[in-house]
């Protein structure tokens, strides 16, 4: 006898169509609804420095005469001083002076998000377990990758279009002689370029994913990237990057200006090229490979010692070592390029005595042919950037304990919550330490190979790993007192807002107090030993009283699950 | 006997959300109980006010007759405490994990910890992250037991646990309350609360449905009780009992549940030709269903 199972009809109804594109309706559905903060965040913040950028040209640059002085500044600048501004073509339209000026860090942030989202729109759910239950839904695995991955693009192309949109109402509103005007297809194109150069960073990150897991593709797909964008925008100025610059597909684009005028389309097929290889990697990848199966990158285990397994102290210093020293690895490579390729500028400032007045009259009072001068100049600004960014990490790895619930376990045994408190935000500032350290070595490896003073900048290095100290005490205090989960994004917005406000305030007159308020504003010239005391002492007693707020919140809070 | 849980009127509340309403409790030392009730029903709330990992919103909890609130540290070292979910540290090994929960607790006695990890048949050396469930609670469990600590509070100790080493895991259990210790654990396993407990408390709701020895609650459910005759008897003569419900009459046999004392059942059986009584004592699981639809506690002491 033989028994037959019918299939049993689907009952109820199925997904509505806005379910579909946009909800729970679709696995695209989902992850289209899943990037709704980050696009709106990433897209209001591009339009936000597109309107920006066109009132600053308006309001400062508003006559013939004052534009071509503005052209012929832009093509006098040195290019050190061009090293992370566009390429200077037409800058005195309004297209052009808004990619010189500012569009040049829009794929910055639009890479690092579509790095975040890619890196963990598979690995980040596998991890998390649920993954596991969406593959075991009746859909092919390669289906899922896919959905997951149009339903990335469908967010990267909605905010796309909204800088489209927004720089074409920008060239039109703005507009105030003749060339400033942004035609549709030229704003079109931008947004195209734009997308496509978060993707390409994006692919890097989701092509790994399936073999490494969510952070090491995360933090690859992230160093490729940053460090493409410094290579071509040094290259001009540190020959020795010219040979490697050439990888970087900022490089590769580095013609295509649609907003001023300019068009390379050919050059933007290899990148489309690399981002669909790379796509199709991820997708077959995750299809293939058993799900949640990745392969450690290669590295020693810490010393049993260094675990700290004597007290909850120890414990947090180990637990904070690995990213910590990953951090510190990476900064460090940071500053010895940066620090090396010093002599060669400081050799291009003495060939020039115009340079050299030059120099003087925008730095008053900093010998730009010293090491830290240099470094003042082209590693400070990102180097405060990055420390924040590296105290958002450790300051994460400070909340796991609470998030991931093993908090509950250690504050089972007869530790004080002030002492866990104590401990582990000691732990994330030792972790900063170490972070500033690997800086400090990077530096004065740098330094000392380009025969230049290396005890000035190194000191230098120490008021950025202060500055680190006062945002991760702020995460801290955000930690203890309202719930740990908040404080990891909270560094991470407050260095980004710092850096914006610093790097917007000026130019869109706001009043003083924005530029009063950015804590970066008031390191003073640390590479060059001059110290703003005022301003150290205030990150010192930023970390000092986060720690002191959490701790005080975490005594009154409840445990979070 | 002392106390060494002791509730009163604990009530914690998350803004709109309901989490306990004035559980009064009361555990003795030296014995094994249960904390039963559905998911949400508030037993992980009532556990984490009783550790302060959470503050009440009004109401008190004592544990060693230490209140909560006052001396956290005092309680947590005497007791070993294993949550219903949890995580450790994933770089470690389950023994290094171990050790640091040892280190935590000012050290511990290395061959009971040994025996610990042998009985639960832990492979130390792997990472944390490496084990499969059951062995990340068996790592939980070793953890929380390898103080010999006064007072055990396990939220689902059996979660994840395959049958023999739940076995194990009673078997320690029953060799702690031998050794004078207390056992305060929320399970889903009716059928191994009913072995292993005492007393036995359901909550509902957030607050307490009842409390009582583990005896005494399977009486509250209805045994199911069949009654065969030689011949025809007047079955309204039976559906008037006390405590009689569900009756039905086939041939010359009475079907029916009774709840409550069962001599009157029996007085009336008597006055007719009986040849079979069949009685079938509820489970625990049944008391716990049908508890369900009930209101105020009734606490009875041990």
């Amino acid at each position: 006898m033989t028994a037959s199972v019918g299939r049993v009809p689907a009952a109820g109804h199925g997904p509505t169509v806005s379910g579909r594109f946009a909800g729970p309706g679709s696995v695209f559905g989902k992850t289209v609804r899943d990037s709704r903060r980050a696009t709106i965040v990433v897209a209001g913040l591009t339009g936000l420095i597109v309107v920006a950028a066109a009132q600053v040209l308006t309001a400062d640059y508003g006559t013939a005469q004052a534009r071509q002085e503005l052209k012929d500044l832009a093509l006098s600048m040195p290019p050190i001083l061009q090293g992370l501004a566009g390429k200077p073509v037409n800058v005195d339209t309004l297209g052009g002076f808004m990619t010189w000026k500012y569009g040049v860090f829009f794929p910055l942030i639009a890479g690092l998000w579509s790095i975040l989202a890619l890196s963990g729109t598979l690995a980040g759910e596998v991890r998390r377990g649920s993954l596991e239950l969406v593959a075991g839904l009746p859909v092919a695995r390669r289906r899922i990758a896919l959905e997951k991955l149009l339903g990335h693009v469908a967010v990267v192309t909605l905010a796309m279009g909204v800088v489209f949109v927004l720089t074409a109402i920008a060239g039109r509103a703005f507009a105030q002689l003749p060339g400033d005007e942004i035609g549709i297809g030229a704003a079109f194109a931008y947004a195209l370029w734009l997308g496509l150069m978060a993707l390409v960073a994006g692919s890097v990150a989701f092509a790994l994913a399936p073999f490494l897991g969510r952070a090491p593709a995360a933090g690859i797909a992230g160093a490729i990237m940053f460090a493409g964008f410094m290579l071509n925008g040094y290259q001009a100025a540190i020959p020795q990057f010219a040979p490697f610059a050439g990888l970087a597909w900022f490089a590769w684009t580095g013609d295509f200006i649609p907003l001023a005028g300019r068009y390379d389309w050919p050059s933007l097929v290899p990148v489309a090229a690399v981002t669909v290889t790379l796509f199709v990697v991820g997708v077959e990848a995750f299809a293939r490979r058993d799900v949640g199966a990745t392969s450690a990158i290669p590295w020693p285990s810490l010393p049993a010692p260094l675990l700290g397994l004597r007290d909850a102290f120890r414990r947090a210093v180990g637990e904070q070592l690995p990213p910590a020293l990953a951090w510190a690895a990476g900064l460090g490579v940071y500053g010895l390029v940066m620090a090396a390729s010093g002599r060669s500028f400081a050799d291009e400032l003495a060939r020039s005595p115009d340079l050299t007045s030059f120099f003087a009259s925008i730095f008053p009072g900093i010998d730009m042919t010293t090491e830290g001068g240099f470094l003042e100049l082209v590693f400070v600004e990102f180097g405060l950037v990055l420390i924040g960014l590296a105290a958002a990490t450790l300051v994460a790895w400070w909340a796991s304990d609470e998030t991931t619930g093993r908090l509950e376990i250690v504050l089972s045994t007869p530790l004080r919550r002030v002492g866990w408190s104590l401990s582990s935000g000691l732990g994330v500032f030792v972790g900063l330490a170490i972070v500033t350290a690997g800086m400090a070595l990077g530096i004065a490896a740098g330094a000392t190979a380009a025969g230049g003073d290396a005890t000035t900048p190194v000191a230098g290095t120490l008021v950025i790993g202060l500055y680190g100290a006062a945002l991760a005490g702020v995460g801290l205090a955000v930690g203890g007192l309202v719930g740990s989960r908040l404080a990891a994004p909270t560094v991470a917005a407050l260095t980004i807002l710092i850096w914006l406000t610093d790097f917007l305030a000026a130019d869109l007159r706001l009043p003083d107090v924005f530029h009063e308020i950015a804590l970066s504003s008031h390191i003073g010239a640390p590479m060059v030993g001059s110290w703003d005391v005022p301003g150290v002492l205030a990150c010192l007693a930023l970390a000092a009283a986060g720690l002191a707020a959490g701790t005080w919140g975490m005594r009154r809070r409840d445990v979070a699950r | 006997m002392a106390a060494i849980i002791r509730t009163e009127r604990l009530t914690k509340s998350y803004g709109a959300h309901r989490g306990i309403v004035e559980v009064d409790l009361q555990v003795e030392q030296g014995e094994i109980f249960g904390f039963l009730g559905p998911n949400g029903a508030g037993k992980t709330t009532t556990i984490r006010t009783l550790l302060d990992l959470i503050r009440p919103t009004s109401g008190r909890a004592f544990v060693f007759d230490i209140e909560s609130t006052v001396d956290p540290v005092a309680i947590h070292r005497r007791i070993g405490y294993l949550p219903g979910e949890f995580t450790l540290y994933d770089r470690l090994t389950g023994g290094q994990t171990l050790a640091y929960f040892a280190n935590l607790r000012g050290g511990v006695d290395p061959a009971y910890q040994r025996s610990l990890v042998e009985r639960f048949e832990l492979d130390p050396s792997r990472r944390f992250r490496e084990y499969s469930k059951g062995n990340k609670q068996k790592v939980g469990l070793v953890a929380a037991l390898q103080h010999r600590p006064e007072l055990l509070i396990l939220d689902e100790p059996t979660s994840g646990l395959d049958p023999l080493v739940q076995q194990t895991f009673f078997a320690t259990l029953a060799e702690a309350k031998d050794e004078g210790r207390t056992v305060f654990m929320s399970s889903h396993v009716l059928s191994e609360v009913e072995k292993t407990c005492d007393r036995v408390a359901i909550i509902r709701d957030g607050s307490l449905a009842r409390v009582d020895r583990v005896e005494a609650l399977r009486d509250l459910a209805a045994h199911q009780v069949e009654l065969r005759f030689a011949g025809p008897v007047p079955a309204d003569a039976f559906a008037s009992l006390p405590g009689v419900s569900h009756l039905a009459a086939d041939d010359h046999t009475l079907r029916l549940h009774l709840a409550g004392p069962i001599g009157p059942l029996v007085q009336a059986a008597a006055r007719y030709e009986l040849v079979d009584f069949v009685s079938r004592e509820p489970s625990l699981e049944e008391t716990f269903l049908a508890e369900y639809g009930r209101a105020s506690a009734e606490v009875t002491p041990p």
